[in-house]
């Protein structure tokens, strides 16, 4: 038999779900991280395929792209909650390579935004009821109006859509990106997911927004660059950055270290 | 005062009665109220107003024992509102709650223009949501959320499950008491927490430090994780020049860090542009890839 190059009904709608709760923000502010990195979407489709390592592989390189992603003024550019629910089960039944799951990832994430803007609109409507429930002092109205009904729209608006895309579309995503795997295109697609990494870390080193503090953007850069055989991991930068921001606040204003 | 009032109904006998005291089991309740409902209804017309008066409904139906001034105050709180959950939200929702207290006391005394103003609070409420905002953003979302991802990524990497749980765990629980901190400090400090928060320098130390370690940790990522290179190499007169090792010589990492520098460049300038910024990336390299520049 060959591998299976399908998900089965079941695999589809677990993931379908999933995506839909995160999407409807229905697990409060925790959805923050579900939503904004993919890394917790990518365990759920490795559990439902039942492969965990090349999932957790796959996501950790759709997560570079995402780095620093977050929502100025209330909505994000992109869904990687949606974009590796699609792009990882493909990746898994088509064996892609890492950079390959990314070049999928990035068109159905710019897709998954349209969706949660449409979310956002419908959710005009639906919450306006509570003004009517304040009135009558229904407090279950409220709650209905305010919690219960958006989420539904979000489940309504979500699941179908995801559900259908990973029955349905799955075998078509996974054939279409298998024929296109050894040209011209496939080297495209390696380039266009080494380079965009980038524009994730640009953009967390403009939302920190200090410009003077790109020096220390510099320093641990070429200072990585300089160390990459020793192979020093993150932890130790991690550490290393902790002392170098503590010496800063130290010696900006050595009162504050003090107290 | 001192009357133990069982019911919950808002009858006639207790038209007139005193605000229940507010406790920590309240405004913990409010709290977990306000993390949990936070962005569920938002939506264009008052953002995440309807999740602030989710929150508050339980504070203000133990503070209103009148149906009318009941109504009003569920009526003043699904006006415009937007913040951050965690500093913004968990800050405002104590300073709104201290607030209120003092209004239905007043009310309920029998001084009603002495009362705190519904555009006080609304004010209040107004006035802090947006520093507050870019605060909890540029700390939560944009540096803690990130320095966790960062370090449970090579576990990721690895296949292991811990690097997606690790973060996610770490950033709800940090979030939550945290928040939970604004939450009771805003409440007790009433509105003079707006100025030991947006102002002091104790938070400003903080901000600065989180800040330098962000923009210390971005410049390791981009360091490991940015790859452009170029394959071009020409043979002159039987001699090989391969143009990476030229530009590995003269500066190693260049290429990355000039995308990088491009891209950080082109939003300190032109704003936050994503889509446009991400677009062109994809175009600028398939076309360099597939002439073979890169």
């Amino acid at each position: 038999m060959d591998q299976q190059i399908t998900l089965s009904a079941g695999q589809a709608a677990l993931i379908a779900l999933w995506v839909a709760i995160v999407e409807a923000r229905a697990l409060g502010y925790s959805t923050l991280m579900l939503r904004f990195t993919p890394m917790m979407t990518g365990l759920i489709v490795g559990i439902v395929l039942h492969n965990i390592p090349t999932a957790m592989t796959v996501t950790a390189a759709i997560q570079l792209i995402y780095m620093g992603l977050i929502a100025p003024g209330g909505t994000m550019p992109s869904e990687p909650a949606v974009a590796t629910a699609i792009a990882v089960p493909v990746a898994i039944l088509a064996k892609l390579s890492p950079e390959a799951a990314i070049a999928v990832a990035v068109p159905i994430g710019l897709l998954g935004s349209y969706l949660y803007t449409f979310r956002f609109f419908i959710n005009t409507f639906v919450v306006r009821l509570a003004n009517k429930f304040a009135d009558q002092l229904n407090e279950r109205g409220i709650t209905f109006s305010i919690v219960v009904l958006p989420i539904i729209v979000s489940l309504v608006i979500f699941f179908p859509t995801i559900f259908i895309a990973l029955y349905k579309g799955t075998p078509l995503i996974a054939a279409l990106v298998k024929t296109v795997s050894a040209g011209k295109v496939f080297h495209m697609l390696s380039v266009i997911g080494g380079g965009l990494p980038a524009l994730g870390i640009a953009l967390t080193l403009t939302v920190i927004g200090k410009r003077k503090f790109v020096v220390f953007f510099l320093l641990s850069y070429f200072m990585t660059v300089i160390l990459k055989p020793l192979n020093v991991n993150t932890v130790t930068y991690a550490v290393l950055g902790g002392i170098i921001a503590y010496l800063y606040v130290m010696l900006a204003s050595p009162q504050q270290v003090e107290e | 005062m001192g009357t133990n009032e069982k019911s919950k109904d808002l009858s006639t006998d207790q038209a007139n009665g005193f605000p229940e005291k507010i406790t920590k089991k309240d405004l913990h309740r409010a709290w977990f109220r306000w993390w949990y409902v936070n962005e569920i209804p938002h939506n264009y017309e008052t953002m995440i107003a309807p999740s602030f008066l989710w929150a508050m409904m339980p504070i203000l139906k133990k503070l209103y024992k009148k149906a009318e001034d009941l109504k009003e105050a569920y009526k003043r709180h699904l006006l415009f509102f937007n913040t951050q959950c965690i500093w913004g939200g968990g800050t405002i929702l104590g300073i709104t709650i201290s607030l209120e207290e003092e209004r239905a006391k007043a009310i309920a005394e029998g001084r009603k223009e002495e009362a705190v103003t519904p555009e006080v609070i609304n004010n209040t409420k107004v006035g802090l949501m947006g520093p507050l905002a870019g605060i909890g953003d540029a700390i939560d979302s944009g540096t803690v959320q990130y320095i966790l991802i960062a370090l449970a990524l090579p576990w990721a990497q690895a296949g292991n499950p811990l690097g997606a749980l690790i973060p996610w765990v770490a950033f709800v629980t940090i979030t939550y008491l945290y928040g939970f901190y604004f939450v009771r400090a805003g409440y007790s400090l009433g509105r003079a927490a707006v100025a030991e928060i947006v102002s002091g320098k104790r938070i400003r130390s903080i901000i600065d430090g989180l800040s330098v370690l962000g923009t210390f940790m971005m410049g390791v990522l981009a360091a490991s994780y940015v790859n452009v290179s170029t394959p071009l190499k020409w043979t002159i007169s039987g001699k090989e020049f391969v143009l990476q090792q030229i530009l590995d010589k003269i500066l190693p990492g260049m290429l990355p860090l000039l995308v990088v520098m491009s891209v950080y460049l082109y939003f300190s300038r032109k704003g936050l542009k994503i889509i446009q910024v991400l677009m062109w990336l994809i175009v600028i390299f398939a076309v360099l890839g597939f002439i073979g520049i890169l």
